[in-house]
């Protein structure tokens, strides 16, 4: 400290510092040592209601019954409802989309691969099955459904299968590239969505402004007056299988060596190359999957059609820690909880659908904070006579 | 300034990560002007405790009193205004700074970091340098360094911040004989300008050499401190071990058969592009250990990777068994017996998936043995336990990460693995590195009784002593180039020394016989050009 310095401006740089280090001296952070599940769903139950209690200071502010509201949430529009089997069957169309998306980023993030092109390869999925659906309309509706999969599929699968052989051959970051392969995606439906020029198929022709045309709608099975899709059966297939590669097929188990160390299977004789190229191109075929089956379930599509499904899935997938039956259970609550949001500030006038957005983000972030608790934990440090030493330094000062 | 006796005082200092306890309770003097070893096993909390010291990790409970009095360090900054400076074992610069800039671009004095442009940093580095009585050019960038110049440089740097007591930690096990020597001369005359030092060290005979008091940790405790001059190798080791120990290292004679393995000329290059092994030519036996002395750096890790097919070779023959197994993929010389273990300094880089289960790290070169699309588990598991059984690993199940195990056991489970698949050729590298007494000479008994059934093994090792005593024959190596091959039984400790800097070549000593090349070569001289037009192309 320089000399020159006033008495009182030393005394006061004094103060802030023994502030500042106090604080950070007295506690710290301790990793906590492994979690049983259930105490930590409870940390992650507790990180909910907190946001639900902010929601519901929010929602008393404007004079709206936050019991109400939220009952009507997590009920998904089903009490009272006339026709409560399309809820559930509209709730089945939004999880299947976030389910596969999921899965399918677990898949590469297992083998520390960042694959954030979602809600590109997901838009690519929904865009090239449309072509099919309007290309050859009046086909088997299981024929149709089978064929916007495959060729959505292989077109995803061909767009992760680039990024993979970039990556392979130089070493480029696929973070970047998955990242930009969204706007591109993105921006290539706009473009079908605006330009006019005759050869768009994609828009009706009986419609003065632009606008897609509707196709033929997913195939169901009904069971008394509900309809279950064919993609939810497909989807609940597709997680067990994975679940299953991931777990006892030799390719699952490459996947999880190379995430954990690249070298290591090198070592081991792995065709480490091979296996990320196969692997980015399961992934982005599943969310190019899950873009077919949100194509057909809607029977058309639209710049909005992904529901962010590629950036959701990402937190689900963390979220579940990468297991496959903790995506299954994650993505099923955040559509509950998206879903809930959705209908129930439908019946509320007052306060549009961002508040929805609001409250969704308000509890995914305290999930995540209930997640970091249950880590972690503050720690105060403990040593005897500190309280004396203090009072002690205070007496030093007051001296000087 | 106090004129308490002690440098530092550590009273009942405890910290838990997670469930583990890495000290309990700890109390430890620090005497001003002595030098203190730390000594203690792997896990015994020495690095911990030292890294409390210098600020990286804070105490959960307990204080520390410098210069008698107590102070609180949370940060390295503070350790430093505490005159606290540690060296670590991986060296902290900035590879493309020069040695000037490394030091004064830590400095936290404002007026110091002006000079960080100036031509005149260059002399005023220098004399600071040659006023503490080190040898070492200011203006010398540090990727330029050797291994012994980094850490003078890091010493030069905690000296310059004004560190009254420094820690050191294991800085031996990086230098070669004479360059240890050196150390501890700059050690001792550190203590008699007052300085205050504490070593961690493995090795007992340097503990004896340099320290004045012994402090001994054991699981985490803190067991005693006994003056130097007081007590011997043996007391040491038990006060450690908690027990007796047998410290000789055996070396059982083994009948040995023709070469399994015959390196002729074999260039490689480094991942930098530089020539890493050049023209290098040994031999192997079966059923003998032939150990790899060098500094660190000296083409080592190179040799082994292109052993193991991990590494292009540029140039030259690897015969395996009369077979030529250069550019055979990693696969294909598995699949013929020869097994590599590399034990880098992180030591779970290569080789081990550290997050996977025993049971699937021990099946990592087997698994596509198995028919079909799935995953041999069972046979993982069984083996796993096997192993686990044999080699006496300390583990819950097969199932536990292998993270989550200690160094000694982690490495137990590299070597069992690679022994389980009945190899003829071992390559192993810094098999015991960072392992405590008990665990290494665990890993000297496997490695033995390899060679009594016949396996022939390359020993990339560290410490000289152990190679002298357990190795058959040492080759050393000195920047990617062949010094010569020594019988151990023979060789002296100083001459393989001089031959690991360069100063001795023995290649050519002996009169119509070339160090390295077999008598009973089943190399022809034409095959060499053949071959090596084939591997050219």
């Amino acid at each position: 400290m320089s000399q020159q310095e006033p008495l009182e401006v030393k005394g006061l740089r004094k103060q802030i510092n023994r502030g500042k280090n106090s604080l950070a001296k007295q506690f710290h952070l301790v990793r906590k040592s492994r979690m049983k599940l259930w105490q930590n769903a409870l940390y992650i139950l507790i990180g909910v209601v907190v946001a639900l209690a902010i929601g519901a200071a929010i929602l008393t502010s404007l004079d709206i019954s936050a019991i109400d509201y939220y009952s009507d949430m997590f009920t998904i529009g089903l009490v009272g409802n006339a026709y409560p089997e399309r809820a559930i069957e509209n709730f089945l169309v939004s999880y299947v989309p976030l389910l596969i998306t999921s899965l399918a980023l677990a898949l590469s993030f297992k083998m520390r691969f960042w694959n954030i092109g979602g809600e590109g390869q997901f838009l690519i999925g929904a865009l090239t099955s449309a072509v099919i659906a309007i290309k050859f309309p009046g086909l088997n509706p299981y024929l149709m459904l089978l064929l916007m999969s495959v060729v959505a599929m292989l077109c995803s699968g061909v767009t992760g299968l680039a990024i993979a052989r970039l990556k392979t051959k130089y070493n480029t970051n696929e973070t970047l590239a998955t990242l930009m392969i969204n706007y591109i995606a993105l921006y290539v439906v706009t473009f079908f969505g605006e330009t006019k020029a005759d050869w768009n198929f994609f828009l009706r022709t009986d419609s003065e402004r632009p606008k897609f045309t509707s196709f033929t709608k997913m195939p169901f099975v009904e069971i008394g007056d509900f309809h279950l899709q064919i993609s939810v059966l497909v989807t609940l297939l597709i997680a067990t299988g994975i679940w299953f590669y991931l777990r006892y097929t030799k390719q699952g188990y490459e996947i999880s060596v190379i995430g954990d160390s690249r070298r290591t299977a090198t070592y081991a004789g792995m065709n480490v190359k091979r296996i990320t190229l196969r692997t980015m191109f399961t992934s982005a075929a599943l969310i190019g999957l899950a873009g077919a089956f949100t194509a057909s379930s809607s029977g058309c599509i639209s710049t909005n059609i992904t529901n962010n499904v590629g950036w959701t899935g990402i937190i689900v997938a963390w979220l579940s820690k990468l297991s496959i039956p903790g995506i299954v259970l994650s993505s099923f609550l955040i559509t509950i909880l998206q879903f809930g949001c959705r209908s129930a500030s439908s019946l509320y006038p007052s306060i549009d659908s961002h508040f929805a957005d609001l409250l969704q983000g308000l509890i995914l972030f305290a999930v995540l904070a209930a997640d970091f608790f249950a880590n972690y934990k503050v720690v105060r440090i403990m040593s005897a006579g500190e309280k004396q030493e203090e009072q002690h330094e205070d007496k030093k000062e007051v001296e000087s | 300034m106090s004129d308490s006796e002690y440098a530092i005082e550590l009273r009942h200092i405890s910290k838990h990560f997670g469930s583990v306890v890495a000290n309990k309770d700890i109390n430890l003097t620090l005497r001003k002007g002595e030098i203190l070893a730390l000594l203690g096993e792997n896990g015994s909390g020495k690095t911990t405790l030292m890294n409390m010291l210098s600020g990286i990790y804070k105490p959960d409970a307990g204080s520390i009193y410098i210069d008698g009095e107590k102070t609180l360090i949370s940060s390295p900054e503070d350790a430093l205004k505490a005159g606290i400076g540690m060296v670590h074992q991986h060296f902290k610069l900035i590879n493309v700074f020069s040695a000037a800039d490394n030091i004064l671009i830590g400095s936290s004095k404002g007026s110091e970091t002006h000079a960080l442009l100036r031509k005149s940093r260059y002399s005023q580095v220098n004399q600071i340098i040659h006023d503490f009585g080190f040898e070492l050019d200011s203006r010398k960038i540090v990727a330029n360094m050797s291994v012994s110049e980094k850490q003078t440089l890091e010493i030069v740097k905690v000296l310059y911040y004004g560190a009254k007591t420094i820690i050191l930690d294991e800085p031996t096990a990086v230098l070669t004989v004479q360059e240890t020597r050196k150390l501890f001369e700059v050690l001792k005359k550190m203590k008699e300008q007052g300085h205050s030092i504490i070593i961690i060290t493995h090795k007992l005979n340097e503990v004896m050499e340099i320290s004045d008091r012994v402090a001994i940790l054991r699981k985490g405790q803190y067991i005693t401190t006994v003056n130097t001059s007081e007590t011997t190798e043996k007391e040491l080791t038990e006060l450690m071990m908690g027990r007796k120990v047998d410290l000789e290292i055996e070396r059982p004679i083994v009948e040995k058969t023709a070469p399994v393995l015959e390196i002729r000329n074999l260039s490689v290059k480094s991942d930098e592009g530089n020539i890493a092994l050049d023209d290098v030519s040994f031999y192997l036996r079966g059923g003998e250990i032939l150990g790899v002395a060098g500094i660190a750096g000296s083409g080592q890790k190179e040799l082994c990777e292109a052993m193991a097919g991990l590494r292009k070779i540029e140039r030259g023959v690897v015969l395996h068994k009369g077979e030529n197994i250069a550019g055979a993929s990693p696969e294909e010389i598995i699949a013929k017996g020869v097994t590599m273990s590399f034990v880098p300094e992180d030591r779970l880089g290569m080789g081990l998936a550290p997050s996977l289960s025993i049971a699937d790290n021990v099946i990592l070169k087997k698994y596509k043995q198995s028919k079909g699309f799935l995953l041999d588990k069972k046979r993982g598991a069984r083996e796993a336990q096997e192993i686990i059984d044999k080699l006496e690993i300390v583990a819950p199940s097969v199932e536990t990460p292998v993270r989550k195990l200690s160094g000694g056991n982690v490495q137990k489970v590299l070597l069992g693995r690679e022994i389980a698949i009945d190899p003829n050729v071992i390559v192993t590298a810094y098999p015991v590195r960072g392992l405590d007494i008990n665990s290494s000479y665990a890993v000297y008994d496997i490695l033995n009784q390899q060679k009594k059934t016949g396996v022939g093994i390359l020993f990339v090792g560290e410490d000289l002593d152990v190679m002298l005593a357990l190795c058959d024959k040492i080759m050393v190596l000195c920047h990617g180039k062949l010094m010569g091959v020594v019988h151990a039984s023979k060789a002296s400790k100083e001459e393989i020394g001089l031959m690991m800097t360069g100063a001795l070549n023995t290649v050519h000593q002996k009169r119509g016989k070339t160090a390295g090349i077999a008598k009973d070569s089943a190399i022809v001289e034409d095959e060499i050009i053949y071959q090596e037009e084939e591997v050219n192309v």
